[in-house]
């Protein structure tokens, strides 16, 4: 049986480069830029989205006078159509061979090779020719964008939208979005956090990588209010009870009341140097920092931070050999190292100064009660998915240093687990997501050389840990981060630079550019990047009660269930 | 068989029109715009549009005009007894050929004195109906016609016999579909059309 479709036009010119130019046979108002489109032709079907709709006439004189004033009805719409018509340019992504139709006689021929192996088994594929003249242009149908983006009962498919025009449902592969960091990108007010909500709530219901959120607003854990709606929100910990950990950082923190399920303290000995150097900016650090801080590591090792933070800049007045006081550094003091060192007095006194913003951190101790970074990491391993709340330490300097310093050491462990997995056979590491809230601060270009998050973001999956990344300014973001990110999920955003750093690395990114900038501001996102088919804006799928109830259930396959009951093998 | 309404004979012909010749006192019959036909024997048969009827004057004429006085009698005489017959300029639009209608030239022109016939209701329909309105292209070839009266006349005939719509509809599609890229002789018919409509 034929597929049904909704017939809006036909091929009338384009090519690969330029796209496909499409005659309207339906009102021009009756298409929105973005739908996903399908045209028929012979045994192939070619996808795409629209990318402009454009009115146009044959004479420009048509255009010009008001011919519903001048003719009839009857008339002037015949007019609309003939003379006077709108095409639409559509950019086309892939191609399906679907053969004849079912009930042909020769379909079972066409059928028979596939299955005797003499034909290869059809498969989508990147658009790589161009239908002929006046193939009939059709609005995909559910099963076509099943058929494109997956079907949404199978378990590794999470419904993030639906279509504008026909409110198809539009998933994308969990599988595939965790192979390699991903992104989403938003301006302010885009709805931004309910898609990332939405997004985590996917991934830790698929369940099949552990997913590390650095929540810098405290907006994920618990429960929450919607500050457009004053609507109740839920948490991720609410819909995944002990499956997700909530941690506050600095002893006995809650985040907004609630309970955490424990503490996070940073031990001094566990900042590097190197920590220090990436608050560069932050602090207001200067060029003689590296040199200091490098000859505090050689004299204190590990413990350089506590010794450093211990040591005062006061003076002792001493008698020289010819009677007269003299004030001299004290002999714990600052200065008094830096001489025994060979380090400038005034650029050791100058990092005191400014790292006296970190030593009054009620965060950073001597000694934490527990190894929090440790039970981090066992949850992380164990199944479990931590979201790390900055509590009432919502400072850029906390963000920084906590996440590059959770993060750095969190690499080395799933590095070491991978390496161990390899050489030695034992159980393979789990995937890991850690997600990062204002990624710009850690990713932009003078910091993403020396943090982890920009060595996750390149070496992809290799050590199993990938990045989520969220963010407003996607611009600010260090370009060759960005163009390693696989699944990008963006909301509407105003500036064109930021329009262009997510559309970096891809193809027809002209056409793309457009559709971003008109989005709707809010509840509309436009999927791009390797983790999806093809590009395609949604209607993003609402952070509401039913979506908690289907999330709180888990999703399981038709032979899952069946497996459970005691049928199959 | 149907009452057939002879309306002149022909006195010229071409392939792509002829002209033929009636009396004053059969003026009342043709008409601007009618579609006409020519039977030529063997099933063949040539149909065309008039798209001009002419007088020509006679010496007899101008010396009336100028005269005073002229009595009734002598008008009434001069006009149904002149030598000179009115004439109508037909352009060909098609042809009949073993009961098939085509919207071609036809093959060869009607002879001298053939009769010419007003096509009834039911040929209207016959000839607009068949094909997909071929004959426009003869219309629309002759650019030294009124064009626009032409059409307009000829859809006010057709819409008389075919109270359906469809035909007016899908043939002003087809006069767009043609006249897409020529903006002037599009806007002239469809200002003629427009005065037709209802």
């Amino acid at each position: 049986m034929k597929i049904q479709r909704t017939q809006i036009g036909y091929l009338i010119g384009g090519g690969l480069k330029e796209n496909f130019l499409v005659r309207l046979t339906i009102s021009s108002q009756e298409i929105q830029e973005g739908a996903f489109v399908v045209i028929e032709s012979g045994y192939w079907n070619y996808y795409g989205i629209v990318t402009d709709i454009r009115l146009g006439s044959t004479d420009d004189r048509f255009a010009d006078e008001r011919v519903d004033l001048r003719f009839p009805p009857d008339l002037a719409s015949a007019l609309q159509g003939q003379a006077l018509y709108a095409n639409i340019e559509v950019l086309p992504n892939l191609m399906l061979e679907v053969g004849p139709d079912e009930a042909s006689p020769e379909y079972k021929t066409w059928r028979g090779k596939i299955d005797a192996g003499l034909a290869d088994t059809p498969r989508i594929l990147p658009v790589k020719n161009v239908p002929p003249h006046h193939s009939i242009v059709s609005l995909a149908n559910e099963g076509d964008i099943a058929e494109i983006f997956g079907k949404p009962e199978e378990e590794k498919n999470f419904i993030i939208g639906y279509t504008r025009e026909q409110n198809h449902p539009v998933c994308i592969d969990l599988d595939k979005f965790v192979q390699r960091s991903s992104g989403v990108f938003g301006a302010t007010g885009t709805g931004k956090s309910f898609l990332t909500r939405l997004v985590l709530a996917g991934l830790m219901n698929h369940n099949k990588a552990s997913v590390l959120v650095l929540d810098m607003h405290n907006e994920y854990g618990f429960d929450d209010v919607a500050s457009d709606t004053k609507k109740n929100v839920q948490g991720l910990k609410t819909m995944f009870k002990s499956n997700v950990r909530c941690v506050g950082l600095g002893a006995g923190s809650t985040i907004r009341g609630n309970q955490v399920d424990f503490n996070l303290e940073v031990a001094m000995d566990d900042i590097s140097t190197a920590d220090i150097e990436t608050l560069s900016r932050e602090l207001n650090l200067r060029e003689t920092t590296p040199t200091t801080l490098n000859a505090l590591y050689t004299s204190f090792g590990d413990k350089w931070f506590a010794n450093f933070k211990a040591m005062n800049q006061e003076e002792v007045e001493v008698e020289d050999e010819k009677g007269r006081l003299k004030k001299v550094p004290h002999p714990d003091s600052v200065a008094a190292w830096a001489m025994q060192n060979g380090v400038n007095v005034a650029a050791a006194v100058g990092l005191q100064d400014k790292l006296r913003r970190l030593f009054n951190k009620p965060y950073i101790v001597q000694k934490p009660a527990a190894d929090s970074v440790l039970q981090i990491i066992q949850s992380l391993e164990s199944g479990k998915h931590v979201v790390l709340s900055f509590g009432e330490h919502e400072q850029d300097l906390d963000y920084l240093l906590v996440s590059n310093l959770i993060t750095r050491k969190i690499r080395n462990a799933w590095e070491k687990k991978t390496n161990e997995f390899r050489s030695h056979g034992k159980a393979e590491p789990r995937p890991l997501i850690i997600v990062v809230e204002e990624a710009h601060k850690l990713l932009n270009r003078e910091m993403a050389s020396q943090t982890t998050f920009a060595t996750i973001a390149r070496e992809l999956r290799k050590y199993y840990v990938t990045l989520l990344i969220v963010d407003q300014r996607p611009s600010q973001i260090y370009d060759e981060v960005m163009s390693q990110l696989g699944t990008r999920i963006s909301g509407w955003l105003g500036d064109d630079l930021d329009i262009q750093a997510v559309l970096s690395g891809l193809s027809g990114r002209e056409a793309l550019r457009g559709m971003l900038a008109r989005l709707q501001p809010k509840e509309e996102v436009l999927l791009l990047g390797w983790g999806v088919p093809m590009p395609l804006p949604v209607k993003s799928r609402r952070y509401d009660e039913a979506f908690w109830k289907e999330m709180g259930k888990g999703k399981k396959s038709k032979e899952q269930n069946l497996k459970e009951l005691g049928f199959g093998n | 068989m149907t009452n057939q309404i002879e309306i002149g004979r022909l006195l010229r012909a071409g392939t792509t029109g002829f002209i033929a010749g009636c009396r004053v006192n059969q003026l009342n019959l043709p008409s601007f715009g009618a579609l006409i036909r020519v039977p030529l024997g063997d099933g063949y048969q040539v149909y065309g549009l008039i798209h001009d009827i002419h007088i020509d004057d006679d010496g007899l004429v101008k010396q009336l005009v100028t005269a005073s006085n002229v009595s009734d009698d002598v008008l009434k005489d001069n006009r149904e007894n002149r030598i000179v017959p009115v004439e109508m300029s037909v352009l060909a639009v098609g042809y009949e050929q073993n009961k098939k209608i085509y919207h071609l030239l036809p093959p060869r022109p009607p002879l001298s004195l053939d009769v010419i016939y007003l096509c009834e209701a039911n040929e209207i329909n016959q000839f607009v109906s068949a094909g997909r309105f071929g004959y426009f292209r003869h219309i629309l070839r002759a650019k030294e016609l009124p064009i626009g009266e032409l059409f307009a006349t000829h859809f006010k005939q057709v819409k008389a016999v075919n109270k359906d719509s469809k035909w007016s509809k899908e043939a002003v599609q087809e006069l767009m579909t043609l006249l897409r890229d020529d903006y002037p002789t599009l806007m002239s018919i469809l200002g003629a059309l427009r005065d037709i409509v209802e």
